[in-house]
């Protein structure tokens, strides 16, 4: 019972938030209700007791990916007035998209779905498991093919982003580390030997 | 974990230590000898090229616990399309280096899409299928808006971007279904439980097929998801769209081959039915659009699209034939689309794109030789004996009225009749009309020499299509 | 007792309410992107969902892998706006009209 309180109402805070992203008029009020929207997705993922990938959750992505948004939303400083307006022309057809998907998932989920699977909830996991012991075991085993590839794509996406968004700006004064390590007393230092002189 | 075990992964391990080869080497080469980075790249397809040969063998390899595959009909996908590649590579580099745009990333995001493409054909698991995607569409999202001083460059390619990820997006949703529903990733898995429990919880996983569909159907380029794909032809810079409009056909292929074959071919009789209307939908419509087009680039997409049609009809036959016949017509299309876009690439020059289609009027008193490609790669499209065009469509409507369509059957040849048309005035334009202007092509004799060749290729399959028809019946018989 | 249609449901709505937003959305692309987000987090409640009604890891582990190509796309995706904003001074959804036919 407590646990289906929790449920219901994280889940409805997420219902808000997602809503909030769709229809909030600054930008910057939209990725903070997306990262509301995360912050309970990892919370209901950690009462479905995936815990790893709640953490994940939080660090990679409001961590990492919406502090990106965050900062091309800052950096492009669309003004709030500019981007207010009417709904496109294609609203309506949007709507009823909606509607039609709502009643055909509950269909699916809800009604057809009872045939093949258990509505009781989610088997409780062995005593003693852990959750990120198990995907780590299998991640660099099992999984290992995708992992390398997992891991060319965040090259690849470095070498597009930057190959995209890196201009060289002629007068930009950068440090230029290696010459200033390198650099000698007697190239900056001039000692000058010369007489003492006396006050007149 | 040894060698053997990681041994059929081969091309795609050769092909990724070469592309941190020719990152390292770009990054060290001065702008003028950035020709070096060209060179490099064309290596770097030969020695995968080389790889794939040489494991080659009759045989089907699991890897990585069953989530990759080597068989036949990956191994032949893949030297099509590191060839495919490597032409269009060859083709691009005189208009880059006159356009000022020899960066070594578009050899670099070629090549990583290049990878992406080869994950996609050996893949033999839903996980791995989606990261080959993503590898292949992350590149070619980079590669369109490469030119960035270009806002027409930067529009399509965010188009591609927002349409590109709302269909992966798709794709991955039916892929939950489909995995909840049978509880595996792994294709063979998921054709064995859905063999042994006939009627399973049988509406969330047509749902899971809906979406999935949706998703091929964006990479493909089929209507009603086709919305990007004459922008981006139009909107990147020639050499890119070469790009785009050859290699990721053969990859959007085997997405198409693994899913719904090997995965769910059990299952014929629910995806036939989307496939149909996608695929008649793409017929018609990209035939139609594409004689209202004045843009040559444009025009080549929505013929793009009405080929897919045919691909996707030969596909939903759901026989052997039919595969095979939609196997020939893509890597047949693919020569066709690499040549009509060099000769786009060859007749632009700097600062000049040659897109409009009356930039090739008179262009046989220009170049008789190269007005005579033209006229190959046109009629090889329109399917006019005996370029190989013809011989492809042919395959396809045989295998269709095979399969016991001849409503479909009389509707492609309908489409293809009226098809022909704009594929003639580009001739006519070519033929019959006076020259607008009469500046000499400025590309190299090599480039020159391969674009001959490919315009050869289309008639010679066209004349002797037997073996690589015998070819493409045995892989897909081996798979 | 909560359980897998309680997941399925919720990764249905986010699911809907992403597509409605895609859909009606009037005004500029970072929107978007976040609609697309929000779907991507749609698809990793049915792989969660799915993974512990199974008992079966991959599921999660596709999470894992989802989560991370999200990433890249993300930096590719803003990469690609940045480029646009410094070319036609505008993010606006209705502004993409240059080519037509």
């Amino acid at each position: 019972m407590f646990h289906a309180i929790l449920f219901y109402s994280f889940a409805a805070i997420l219902v808000v938030a997602a809503l909030g992203v769709i229809f909030a008029r600054n930008p910057v009020h939209a990725v903070m209700f997306l990262v509301l929207a995360f912050f309970q997705s990892a919370v209901l993922w950690l009462l479905a007791e995936a815990e790893f990938l709640a953490i994940v959750l939080v660090l990679v992505y409001v961590g990492a990916v919406m502090v990106l948004f965050l900062f091309v939303v800052m950096m492009l400083d669309v003004e709030v007035e500019e981007i207010r307006g009417g709904y496109t022309r294609y609203a309506p057809l949007g709507i009823v998209i909606a509607g039609l998907m709502v009643v055909e998932l509950a269909q699916v989920i809800w009604l057809r779905g009872k045939e093949g699977f258990a509505v009781d909830g989610f088997r409780p996991t062995p005593e003693g498991y852990s959750n990120t012991e198990a995907l780590g075991s299998v991640l660099y085993t099992e999984h290992v093919y995708a992992f390398e590839i997992a891991a060319v794509i965040l090259l690849l996406a470095i070498v597009a982003a930057i190959s995209l968004t890196m201009r060289r700006r002629p007068g930009l004064k950068q440090q230029d580390i290696a010459s200033q390590v390198a650099v000698r007393a007697q190239d900056r230092v001039r000692i000058v030997k010369m007489a003492s002189e006396k006050p007149e | 974990m040894n060698l053997s075990q990681i041994s059929p992964a081969a091309p795609e391990i050769t092909l990724t230590l070469m592309i941190c080869v020719v990152l390292l080497a770009d990054l060290f080469v001065p702008q003028e000898k950035r020709v070096i980075t060209f060179w490099l790249s064309i290596a770097s397809l030969a020695v995968t090229a080389w790889v794939i040969v040489v494991t080659a063998s009759s045989a089907t390899t699991l890897a990585f616990d069953g989530s990759y595959v080597s068989d036949p009909l990956s191994r032949l996908m893949k030297l099509c399309a590191t060839g495919i590649v490597g032409v269009g590579f060859l083709y691009a580099r005189d208009y880059l280096q006159q356009n000022d745009l020899l960066k070594g990333e578009y050899y670099l995001l070629g090549l990583f899409g290049l990878l992406g493409m080869m994950i996609m054909m050996s893949a033999n698991s839903l996980l791995t299928m989606y990261l080959g995607l993503e590898t292949l569409s992350l590149s070619l999202y980079a590669l369109v808006a490469f030119e960035r001083e270009s806002a027409k460059a930067a529009e399509s390619a965010m188009k591609y971007f927002v349409l590109g990820a709302i269909a992966s997006g798709a794709l991955l949703y039916g892929i939950s279904w489909v995995y909840g529903v049978t509880g595996t990733l792994h294709f063979h898995e998921i054709a064995e439980v859905i063999r042994q429990n006939p009627g399973l919880n049988d509406v969330p996983l047509w749902f899971g097929i809906a979406f999935m569909i949706v998703g091929i159907a964006f990479k493909f380029g089929a209507v009603p998801f086709h919305m990007w794909l004459p922008d981006v032809y139009q909107g990147a810079r020639s050499p890119v769209t070469l790009y785009i409009a050859t290699a990721p056909k053969i990859a959007a292929l085997a997405l198409l081959f693994r899913i719904l074959v090997d995965g769910l071919g059990e299952l014929h009789g629910v995806w036939q039915g989307m496939i149909m209307v996608v695929a008649v939908l793409s017929l018609l419509i990209g035939n139609i659009v594409a004689i209202a087009q004045s843009n040559i680039k444009r025009m080549l997409g929505y013929s793009a699209i009405a080929h897919v049609g045919f691909i996707l009809l030969a596909v939903f036959t759901g026989s052997e034939t039919g595969y095979a016949a939609a196997l020939f017509y893509t890597l047949t299309y693919i020569v066709m689309a690499a040549g009509a876009f060099g000769m786009v690439i060859l007749l632009s020059r700097q600062g000049f794109e040659a897109e409009a289609i009356r930039d090739f009027k008179g262009l046989n008193a220009r170049n008789p030789w190269f007005a005579l490609m033209m006229l190959f790669f046109m009629f090889g499209m329109a399917g006019v004996p005996p370029w190989v065009g013809f011989i492809a469509k042919l395959n396809v409507i045989n295998a269709v009225l095979e399969a016991g369509f001849p409503g479909l059957a009389v509707l492609m040849v309908l489409a293809s009749v009226v098809g022909a048309y704009y594929y003639l005035r580009v001739i006519w334009y070519m033929y019959f009309d006076a020259p607008e202007d009469r500046s000499v092509f400025q590309s190299q004799a090599d480039t020159r020499f391969v674009l001959s060749l490919n315009g050869i290729a289309v008639l010679a399959l066209g004349i002797l299509p037997g073996w690589l028809l015998k070819l493409c019946i045995d892989v897909i018989g081996h798979s | 007792m909560i359980g897998l249609q309680h997941y399925l449901t919720m990764s249905a709505i986010l699911f809907t309410l992403s597509v409605a937003g895609i859909f009606i959305n009037r005004r500029n692309l970072i929107l978007l992107l976040m609609c697309i987000e929000l779907m991507l987090l749609a698809v990793n409640f049915n792989f969660i969902a799915f993974s512990r009604y199974l008992g079966d890891e991959t599921g999660q582990v596709f999470v894992f892998f989802i989560l991370t190509v999200a990433a890249a796309e993300a930096a590719i995706g803003l990469a690609i706006l940045v480029v646009l904003f410094r070319n036609r001074r505008s993010i606006n959804v209705q502004e993409l009209d240059s080519m037509k036919g």
